[in-house]
């Protein structure tokens, strides 16, 4: 699914070389439901923005279904990005000025599908994330799990093979954290879609079932866990 | 698309109603002096149809519109006609109804054309179209042939009387509107304009003269040529072909046109400078949300298309307004006006959709630059919000 070969991303701050991702290998199977922990400039943000081809890595090659991505031209890229990887990101994550539905609508809309194929599947991604009667209200008009599980409808509408979440729950409060990783899990089991959570939250780790622990921009552990079960009911992640 | 676009622009609601309001008034101005400027057009084009089939005598160092004060020797008539290829010259003299004159648009004139010489004389108001009774002709004195505003003006009918400087003449022809100055002229005997003028001007000691001659030429003989042979043979006059006064006519109105561009280049300036001023704040504040849309798939292309769009649409509503104030305050300013049956404003397609289009293409034009900024951001920059 995704083979990650001697990956490299180093940023140059005046005289200062800093490499957020070094000589970094790694293979992702479809179907997986994997984290991606470690401290704050471990490279974690970094490693998802070259899984999702947001950058452009320093050195190194990324192959998306036996695609390699470096020798795509832009324009390419970009349909690589819309067709098979959906995002989530921490915070504002939806448009302003659109409803949660027209939210949903716009990976589609940039896929040229017609005006009520549109509608339907974003509503459609809407109850799926259980928000089917939230569809007209703004952003503004949504809580902050809400907004993420938005989003998430967002992500999912195009049916694409790869979810890329960077710290999905950062903003959130417990319960609603227990909420949007329990829809992800329930999403990655139904459709067998690969996620990749990018979290520092050690108990959003715990529940997916492969940890990568980064550590200067290296793999530091890299580890299969037991499924747990969740248990959203009383508002925490029951421990 | 159209409704996202809309919904941005209004997340800044003062910003944007303060840019649209500076393009409201460049267009504004634009349309208003689009509206003179058409008017001035049309009565440029009638003056071009006047002056087209006839070659204008003036005194020397005197141009198509006087100024200088110095008149002809009637006895230039005569010298004129034995031009070869002149078919007949008409002595005239101009001058204004009353005194004062208007304060928009041209003076009502008095001219007096010197009929009597030969029947053939006449030939020279045929120029003009009659539209109720006849052409003034030779031996006419008393009787006045008027143009369609002037007309209008005295409320005049054929068979009626009209009051000329205190004098009373029977009306005998109406042109038609011609929608140029010929519009305004009231034309009599020489003879009772030169009375006309003496009674006036009792203290200036004059004798027959003429303010200028009209030269019809004989068939297929060129004016131009003609012009020339004139002002060869004849001493002490400018004779002025077609060309010459279609060039002096349209120096005239340049000066016009040149301010009317000028305005437009002032609109342009500020009116572009503020779209781009608002454009790149937008994009700034924006940044994050662009480089989401190029996470999840929009192309370069679509976001330079939404912000270019936004920039036009600015410019769009902008010019719409201000082409409407414009449109409205021309309305009122005509009405105000009719009460001296002058027409200061002419409404043609162009007064109406051209600033409309110089808007929108201003729009555009401001908004290259942002848009391509927004366009151009790396996705992953962008999400940094750098």
């Amino acid at each position: 699914m995704i083979k990650i070969e001697n990956l490299s991303k180093i940023y140059r701050v005046g005289d200062i070389e800093i490499k957020a991702i070094n000589d970094l290998s790694m293979t992702i199977e479809k179907g997986e439901f994997l984290s991606i922990v470690g401290p704050s400039g471990s490279g974690k943000t970094t490693l998802l923005h070259l899984m999702g081809c947001l950058d452009v890595p320093t050195s190194g090659r990324i192959f998306i279904d036996e695609v390699e991505v470096s020798s795509l031209s832009p324009s390419e890229v970009t349909r690589l990005r819309r067709e098979k990887i959906g995002f989530v990101f921490q915070e504002f994550n939806l448009l302003p000025v659109l409803n949660a539905v027209e939210n949903v609508e716009l990976p589609l809309r940039y896929q040229r599908v017609s005006g009520r194929e549109r509608r339907r599947r974003a509503l459609e991604a809407l109850s799926r994330v259980g928000l089917e009667n939230r569809a007209y209200n703004r952003p503004t008009q949504l809580s902050g799990g809400e907004q993420q599980r938005v989003a998430i409808a967002r992500a999912l509408v195009t049916q694409p093979v790869l979810v890329l979440a960077d710290e999905p729950t950062g903003e959130l409060d417990t319960a609603n954290t227990c909420k949007v990783i329990e829809l992800m899990r329930d999403l990655n089991r139904e459709t067998g879609q690969t996620f990749a959570i990018v979290t520092h939250n050690p108990m959003v780790a715990d529940y997916t079932r492969r940890i990568v622990t980064l550590r200067d921009g290296s793999i530091y552990s890299d580890q299969a866990v037991e499924e747990k079960e969740l248990a959203c009911e009383d508002g925490d992640l029951g421990i | 698309m159209f409704k996202y676009i809309l919904r941005n622009m209004w997340r800044r609601k003062t910003r944007t109603i303060l840019t649209i309001s500076g393009i409201v008034v460049g267009i504004f101005a634009l349309t208003v002096l689009g509206g003179l400027s058409a008017r001035l057009t049309q009565q440029v084009n009638g003056a071009k149809v006047w002056f087209s089939r006839q070659i204008n005598v003036v005194p020397a160092g005197e141009s198509l519109f006087g100024g200088a004060g110095r008149y002809l020797e009637i006895s230039k008539v005569a010298e004129i006609e034995k031009v070869p290829g002149v078919k007949v010259a008409v002595a005239g003299i101009g001058f204004p109804r009353e005194n004062g004159g208007g304060f928009f648009g041209p003076p009502d004139l008095i001219i007096g054309y010197d009929l009597s010489r030969s029947e053939r004389s006449a030939e020279l108001l045929e120029l003009l179209q009659i539209r109720d009774g006849r052409n003034l002709g030779e031996g006419d004195q008393g009787k006045v042939a008027l143009g369609a505003t002037v007309a209008k003006k005295l409320d005049a009918r054929v068979g009626g009387m009209v009051t000329l400087k205190g004098r009373l003449f029977q009306v005998v022809g109406i042109y038609q509107p011609t929608l140029s100055t010929a519009d305004s002229f009231a034309f009599i005997e020489y003879q009772d304009a030169l009375d006309l003028f003496r009674a006036e001007n009792p203290y200036f000691q004059i004798r027959d003269i003429a303010g200028s001659i009209n030269v019809l030429p004989e068939p297929g003989v060129d004016l131009e040529e003609l012009a020339a042979r004139i002002e060869e043979q004849v001493e002490g006059v400018k004779a002025i072909s077609p060309k010459e006064a279609e060039a002096q006519i349209s120096q005239f109105s340049l000066i016009f046109n040149s301010i009317l561009l000028g305005i437009a280049f002032v609109a342009l300036l500020v009116g572009g400078l503020s779209i781009i001023n608002t454009m790149v704040m937008s994009v700034s504040e924006r940044i994050y949300e662009i480089g989401l849309k190029k996470a999840i798939g929009a192309e370069t292309r679509s976001i330079l298309f939404e912000y270019l769009v936004e920039s036009a649409m600015i410019g769009f509503l902008g010019g719409a307004i201000g082409m409407l104030l414009g449109l409205l305050a021309i309305f009122i300013l005509n009405r105000l006006t009719q009460a001296n049956q002058v027409t200061v404003f002419a409404v043609t397609t162009t007064v109406v959709v051209g600033p409309v289009i110089f808007s929108v293409i201003l729009g555009t034009l401001a908004g290259i630059l942002p848009a391509r900024r927004a366009a151009g951001l790396k996705p992953v920059e962008a999400l940094k919000g750098d």
